[in-house]
């Protein structure tokens, strides 16, 4: 660790940061007009867009101080916390990237490389970023170490080697055997020795000594957070809901990409006092909220704007989804005092890691406690495990809940892939049947 | 050689009351079912269109997905004993679970997870384990397993093994007078035969004492599937033979070297799957892969690769950009098609693929 890089990080840490915040926060003084279809935006807006930039911005000012460690989404990083990794999810990354409608440039890059146009367009993006260096934070840490689970997908685990090749480092992959009734005891056991076989790999790395105190403590905040995350969620039920879901797909960034860290603790506090002020006082997501909708798979990034105003034009608020879901809902198996039986129990058991069957139980249960109306199906050419199985799902679901249903073929980040003309012709023809099915 | 056809074979096997087991790709311990009397037909392509597959599944999944999918929703009567889907690839992973949840068919439906990424002391004892949970699923469905059948089993595999890592040093070395369609129709052939029809057809195999003509060029193949019948009788037109193989329906299940005779049948069974060349459906490391098929090239002398790409298969396009590039850079002419499992070859393949052998020509003559 050298002095130098180690005081430029504490000064931008406690005085360029605040800055930066500051000058940003200026510059977005003047508030974008809220159109009459939604209701007062969140405060805690503000406080989310401060914490993800500051981390992006510090991000720069580590290399020589803390290790970095690019890490999925599903991976349980609440080992690397105790090594003190400054931790980038690629996925995160490439959703903002997403965001700002750069998913196609970025995955030019990647394709022009000689990396196929059906790839997912997460790994797409982040690799466009790899070989170019071009990112929409400014500027990102190289990685020291990669830290992949194919919880979410084996697509992972591919992308990630390809990155450990490219950059020559290495790379700790957490196989989560697929659930496919249920955790045999096996699974289990194979997980939790996975994860303490790592210790010795990342204290290398990182060239600190694992301390199980550290890690229980970590533990602890990740599973309170989460917690935290899930009873923020849980408030939705609440008519009319105090977030839309697209709120909701904002705000899992830090469950997400900071999860075990005291701000991302901290955050989702603030978070809740706004979102239970809001129900006790009656205050919607939307103006008017007439139906409910349920979301499943991950959001179309480039078109959350529009969705959010298209549905909210028409009195339909989202107040569920399987995705945002999937970072509180098997918390519950967090177990501080048996940490590596319980984080095999956590993460091997995720949405994405389980069978349909699961799936469609887990969808039913959320449609009849949310209340909801009707169900919007994103199919996305990126995310197979996500999306295999969904005309079955909708099938089960709208037969046994007469429940409309409309599934919208898009990509989560890649823009190319939206047709405007198509979607807008089955979001009309759902919107009308959802109408005529509840006032019908 | 007399290669029976394989819809003819597995009818006439059902007739007898074989037990049939319906497998999709990839890898699975085959030698368990042989022991429970179960014969493994395995489903990689099946003929015909694709119909009521595409109600299930949406346009941007695999044809090997789709097609196996169509197969089992036709319920074909060869298939009794159920549908075994060992885990390769996201989406045959959630297909399993999507016929099995969802589709609901009126066989069973079995999973075995192959551990993914690099693999140690832990992997080890976990394979053991999903064979051995394996093994009691088979036994609560059938009977208490025989150990012996299971020696037996893998003795058989083990002969089995042993005859194909020959016949693919015949191949390399030339000492081996199949056009290219004979070759992957001798190697499908085990997809659907009985182990021991397989073996006996294996023994059958004219291994050369001296090699053969020497001529001709020298190709690789990479990809899931060997290419399409159509496109083997046009490279023999051309004069091209496919000397070695990185297919994961071809060399990459069969272990890299000998290994010893079985004693113990769950060490064999372990082992041997530790011992399979890398593949991308495994994880595995990509200089590993690349150093493999290095190998192969050097001692197959191919001059060429061809990567037979099946549409949307991610494992295998994840690594494909490597490999290329790895490839190109040592000088290596290197042609990537594009198949989606159709029997005829288009025009555009017709010419890519004549270009393509001309510079192979090319570069032996010079």
């Amino acid at each position: 660790m050298s002095i130098r890089a180690e005081l430029k990080y504490k000064i931008m840490k406690d005085y360029g940061a605040p800055a930066v915040m500051a000058f940003q926060d200026f510059k977005r003084r003047k508030p974008r007009p809220v159109p009459e279809a939604f209701g007062p935006p969140l405060e805690t807006n503000k406080r989310l867009k401060e914490i993800l930039s500051r981390h992006y911005f510090l991000s720069r000012y580590v290399p020589g101080v803390k290790k970095v460690a690019w890490v999925t989404s599903g991976a349980p990083v609440e080992l690397l916390r105790a090594f003190d990794f400054y931790t980038i999810y690629p996925e995160n990354h490439s959703a903002l990237v997403g965001a700002k409608k750069q998913g196609a440039d970025y995955c030019g890059i990647a394709e022009r490389s000689g990396f196929s146009q059906d790839l997912c367009s997460y790994a797409r993006i982040d690799l466009g970023h790899m070989l170019s260096g071009k990112t929409p934070a400014g500027k990102l840490p190289k990685p020291d170490l990669l830290f992949c689970s194919n919880n979410i997908c084996q697509t992972v685990l591919y992308w990630y080697k390809a990155i450990a090749h490219e950059l020559n480092i290495p790379l700790i992959h957490f196989d989560a055997p697929f659930v496919t009734t249920e955790q045999t005891e096996a699974d289990i056991n194979y997980m939790a020795q996975q994860l303490q076989d790592m210790i010795p790999i990342l204290e290398r790395v990182s060239g600190r000594v694992f301390y199980q105190n550290i890690f229980e403590d970590i533990l602890k905040r990740s599973m309170e957070t989460s917690k935290t995350w899930g009873a923020i969620l849980d408030a939705m039920k609440a008519q009319p809901a105090p977030m839309t879901i697209f709120d909701a797909f904002g705000h899992l960034a830090p469950i997400v990409s900071l999860r075990g860290l005291p701000v991302a603790q901290d955050y989702y506090h603030i978070l809740m006092e706004e979102v239970d002020a809001r129900v006790s006082m009656g205050i919607g997501a939307i103006s008017d909220e007439r139906y409910r909708l349920i979301w499943d798979n991950i959001a179309i990034w480039y078109k959350v704007r529009f969705l959010a105003t298209f549905f909210a034009e028409r009195k339909m608020n989202f107040v569920t989804a399987t995705y945002t879901n999937a970072w509180a809902e098997t918390t519950g198996y967090l177990d501080v005092k048996d940490p590596w039986i319980s984080m095999a129990k956590t993460y091997g058991q995720i949405i994405l890691n389980n069978n349909l069957k699961h799936r469609l139980d887990l969808m039913k249960k959320m449609i009849k406690t949310y209340s909801v109306d009707g169900m919007v199906m994103h199919s996305t050419r990126s995310c197979k495990p996500y999306s295999v199985g969904q005309f079955d799902l909708r099938k089960a679901i709208t037969a046994d809940l007469d429940l409309p249903a409309v599934i919208l073929d898009a990509d989560i980040a890649d823009e190319r892939v939206w047709s405007e003309q198509q979607i807008h012709t089955r979001l009309e023809a759902f919107c009308e049947t959802l109408e005529g099915s509840k006032f019908g | 050689m007399m290669i029976p056809d394989r819809s003819e074979y597995l009818k006439g096997l059902a007739q007898t009351g074989q037990k049939i087991m319906g497998v999709l790709p990839a890898l699975y311990p085959r030698e368990l079912l042989w022991a429970f009397d179960i014969h493994a037909a395995e489903i990689w392509d099946p003929p015909g269109e694709i119909l009521h597959a595409n109600a299930h599944l949406q346009t941007t999944i695999c044809p090997i997905v789709k097609k196996s999918l169509e197969f089992i929703l036709k319920d074909p009567d060869i298939i009794n004993a159920g549908y075994l889907f060992p885990h390769t690839c996201d989406s045959l992973q959630n297909l399993g679970t999507q016929v099995k949840d969802l589709i609901g068919v009126s066989l069973p439906v079995y999973t075995f997870y192959n551990p993914k990424g690099s693999f140690n002391n832990t992997t080890i004892k976990y394979y053991r384990d999903i064979l051995q949970n394996f093994q009691l699923t088979l036994e609560t469905i059938y009977r208490p397993l025989d150990p012996e059948k299971l020696l037996t089993a893998c003795e058989l595999s083990h002969k089995i093994d042993s005859h194909l890592l020959a016949i693919h040093q015949a191949r390399m070395t030339n000492h081996l007078s199949l056009s290219n369609e004979e070759y992957f129709k001798l190697m499908r052939a085990q997809e659907y035969l009985l182990p021991a029809d397989y073996l006996n057809l294996l023994e059958q195999v004219d291994i050369l004492d001296q090699p053969g003509e020497s001529l001709k060029t020298r190709l690789m193949v990479s990809g899931i599937l060997p290419p399409t019948s159509k496109i083997l009788e046009f490279l023999d037109e051309l004069g091209v033979s496919i000397v070695a193989d990185d297919l994961l329906a071809g060399s990459r299940r069969i272990p890299k070297f000998s290994m010893d005779a079985p004693s113990s049948p769950i060490d064999y069974l372990t082992d041997r799957f530790f011992v399979l060349p890398p593949c991308s459906t495994r994880g595995g490391d990509l200089d590993e892969r690349m150093h493999h098929i290095s190998t192969r090239m050097k001692d197959s002398r191919a001059q060429g690769m061809l990567f037979d790409m099946v549409k949307f298969c991610e494992p295998e396009l994840f690594d494909h950009r490597l490999l290329v590039k790895t490839l190109r850079e040592k000088s290596i002419p290197v042609l990537t098609l594009e198949t989606e499992l159709e029997h005829h070859i288009s025009g555009q393949d017709k010419t890519r693929i004549e270009a393509f052998t001309e510079l192979l020509f090319d570069m032996v003559s010079t």
